[in-house]
């Protein structure tokens, strides 16, 4: 048993943190917010020819041969970033399609020629879906027993909707039947429970990055001619940040090992990890607004990107409240 | 990272599982003070005889040192029995004894050491004072050097198993015009010499293993000053980087087993209304949250002791589990009495439900003792975070 990182793990974060802080910096995020155009098709090839979407894909299906724990890693680092576009639907699309034996589309996707959104999680709201990211022609769907691909077009009525977070793309559609052009069963393959481990990553990655600007906020701003990271009030929330970036870290490699390993209570991991990194994402980007004070009301600063990205990944998958309801379902932990 | 345990590992978790259930205490640990000391070094020499006692201890002063994933596996194991994670040998194995072990003599060592591991003794500890709690070096307690003794008067509280403990890990004030962190020693104090008066604190959940300790003129020989005269501090700080990780695994593993039976009574439990507790969205919500929260837990553990492992030194990410550990403690015990309705106003002995009451009482103190939740916000905010003091 050992929770800490092999050197080949720590050149994933090392060598992924390096390419979003040269190629996907916040200031391209803001260049391309008015445009609608929130992907950089160069970076997105860049990132393909790096492996990205195909990470965990076995070695024998075309992959790179990586565990969960260490995509998990990555997606942290694209979580604390806030680089934008479709990586975590993509990356669970190319697992689809290659399971499914969709070569040519899982190709494609690998290759970064096809950029893959998602069906939002927790079902029709009044006859109506809403997409992520559906800018091109596929969206991965997920059932609570299967994961499937369907096509943009076969859908009905898709309107773009201005999202909260800039740099997500949203639409609504009307709901209706869904029909997969490919479909993975869970007993196959638990690519939904992939999917919520690589949210909890991202969200982990989020808290993280709201840590670190409140704390360097707090050592650095000066009022009242002291450092405000003196006082308690403004020093105890950053302690809880860090601990519940320390917590969500440390169960989402707990549910991607757990994952990996095969053991039976792999989803009950899985489903932990997204309970407590939402809950360190939304408690620590709000409290770092707080610490930066009139400055982090602002559009201008990072801040209320993370608290909008972290709302989105949140609910990439349902409610909060039904991983909730999920989680009392489970047998225990063992 | 990986969180397979060896075929090695495995087999000793059997063996240790296998002692457990045969030779654990079956009786309930007495309520008297001094029948639950007698029960808890029964205990321990029924450890030492099977050579489970000193685990993490050098194998030169009795233990075994045992590496820390079985460490980890030792207690996860004593958890599951459901025996009490603090007794009356709490601060001789994890306190007094490391401390002697890193900076006692040789003959420190040998006086002290087996009787501890053996289950010979009960030790308590000598910290704070009324004006000394966060702030342990505002302590006054003064010793002054006379011939070869140290001639002790002061207070000290908050003393566990005071009146029942022979020994006792005293700091005192021997230099009065030092820096306050300079000017304290530490002492091996022999709680039946003359001049000490101990008075037991009731608590609010009706323990009274709690004291204080008067000390009139007590003579200690100098040989039993554990580092040099002045010291001292330097000596107190030494026994936290014995601590590697496992201190609140028993509470980690109990809380997880405490929350699954919380979840079986709000399944079974009829609120007011005639519909179980957990038809209550609110509390099913803080039933599923609690075992996320305690899944982390576990995972904190788990990465702490990796780490530890690696490490020379353990880091303040000690602190954070800490935290967490006494805030779930607070918020699982809290549910609990939501889940009871108004039977959490009762005290009847004997009765299930009592247990989670008395739980939920106990657990006020677990942001308070071994180092306030707000002392440790700060050592994670100042040595993590880098804000300044």
């Amino acid at each position: 048993m050992d929770l800490t990182l092999t050197p080949e793990q720590a050149e994933i974060v090392t060598s992924s943190a390096a390419f979003l802080r040269t190629r996907l910096p916040s200031s391209s995020l803001r260049q391309r917010l008015d445009s609608h155009d929130e992907v950089d098709a160069a970076v997105w090839s860049a990132a393909a020819e790096l492996g990205w979407f195909a990470l965990g894909l076995p070695e024998d299906r075309g992959g790179v041969g990586f565990g969960l724990a260490d995509e998990a890693l990555l997606f942290r680092e694209i979580g604390r970033s806030l680089a934008p576009g479709p990586f975590l639907s993509t990356v669970l699309a190319a697992r689809i399609a290659t399971l499914a034996g969709c070569d040519e589309l899982a190709g494609r996707i690998v290759g970064g020629a096809e950029r893959v959104g998602l069906v939002l999680g927790g079902g029709e709201q009044g006859g109506v879906v809403r997409l992520l990211d559906a800018d091109q022609s596929f969206v991965v769907a997920l059932s609570p027993s299967a994961a499937a691909l369907v096509a943009v077009d076969a859908l009905h009525d898709v309107r773009r909707v201005r999202c909260v977070d800039p740099a997500s793309s949203m639409r609504r559609a009307t709901a209706g039947e869904l029909r997969p052009v490919a479909i993975v069963q869970d007993e196959v393959d638990a690519i939904g429970r992939r999917g919520h481990v690589l949210a909890a990553a991202m969200l982990t990655g989020i808290a993280e990055a709201a840590r670190d600007i409140a704390a360097e906020h707090a050592r650095n701003r000066i009022q009242f001619d002291r450092p405000i990271g003196v006082h308690q009030a403004v020093k105890h929330p950053c302690a809880e940040m860090a601990v519940h970036a320390e917590r969500a870290f440390a169960q989402t490699a707990f549910a991607a090992v757990a994952h990996d390993e095969g053991r039976r209570d792999a989803e009950f991991h899985a489903t932990s990890a997204l309970v407590v990194a939402t809950e360190a994402a939304e408690r620590s980007t709000a409290a770092t607004i707080q610490v930066l004070g009139g400055m982090g009301f602002t559009f201008e600063h990072d801040a209320h990107l993370f608290v909008k990205r972290a709302r989105v990944v949140a609910r990439l998958f349902g409610a909060p409240s039904d991983h909730l309801a999920h989680l009392l379902t489970l047998a225990p932990a063992e | 990272m990986d969180l397979a345990f060896s075929a090695e590992d495995d087999a000793f978790r059997d063996e240790v599982r296998t002692w457990l259930a045969e030779h654990a205490p079956r009786e309930h640990r007495p309520h008297d003070l001094q029948a639950a000391r007698e029960h808890d070094l029964d205990w321990q020499r029924r450890q030492y005889e099977a050579g489970w006692a000193g685990i993490g201890w050098p194998v030169a002063y009795g233990g075994r040192d045992l590496s820390l994933t079985r460490q980890l596996i030792w207690y996860e194991e004593y958890a599951r029995t459901g025996l009490a994670p603090i007794d009356a040998r709490f601060v001789g194995l994890s306190h007094a004894g490391p401390t002697l072990i890193g900076r006692g003599t040789d003959r420190q060592r040998a006086d002290h050491l087996l009787p501890i591991l053996r289950g010979d003794v009960v030790w308590c500890q000598g910290f704070s004072e009324p004006e000394a709690g966060s702030d342990l070096a505002g302590l006054r307690t003064r010793a002054v050097v006379d011939g070869d003794d140290l001639v002790v008067t002061g207070q000290k509280i908050w003393t566990s198993f005071a009146s029942v403990a022979d020994w006792q890990e005293l700091l005192v004030r021997t230099n009065p015009e030092a820096p306050k962190h300079r000017g304290i020693t530490w002492l091996i104090c022999d709680l039946h010499a003359p001049g000490i008066e101990v008075r037991p604190i009731r608590t609010m959940d009706d323990g009274d293993h709690f004291a204080e300790v008067f000390y009139d003129e007590v003579r200690i020989p100098r040989s039993n000053v554990v580092g040099d005269v002045d010291d001292g501090w330097s000596v107190a700080m030494s026994t936290l980087s014995f601590e590697r990780g496992t201190a609140f695994t028993i509470s980690q593993v109990q809380l997880s087993t405490n929350v699954e039976r919380l979840i079986e009574l709000a399944r079974s439990h009829r609120s007011v209304n005639g519909r179980p507790a957990i038809a209550d969205e609110s509390i099913a919500q803080r039933l599923a949250r609690a075992r996320a929260d305690v899944a982390a837990l576990r995972a904190l553990t788990y990465l702490n002791i990796s780490r530890n492992a690696h490490a020379a030194q353990p880091g303040p990410e000690g602190s954070m589990l800490k935290l967490e550990d006494a805030r779930l403690n607070q918020e699982v015990y809290r549910l609990a009495l939501d889940i009871l309705g108004p039977r959490c106003l009762e005290l009847v002995d004997g009765e299930d439900d009592t247990y989670w009451v008395e739980r939920q009482l106990w657990s006020y103190a677990a942001s308070i003792g071994g180092g306030t939740s707000e002392i440790q916000k700060n050592i994670v905010a100042e040595r993590l975070l880098g804000l300044p003091r």
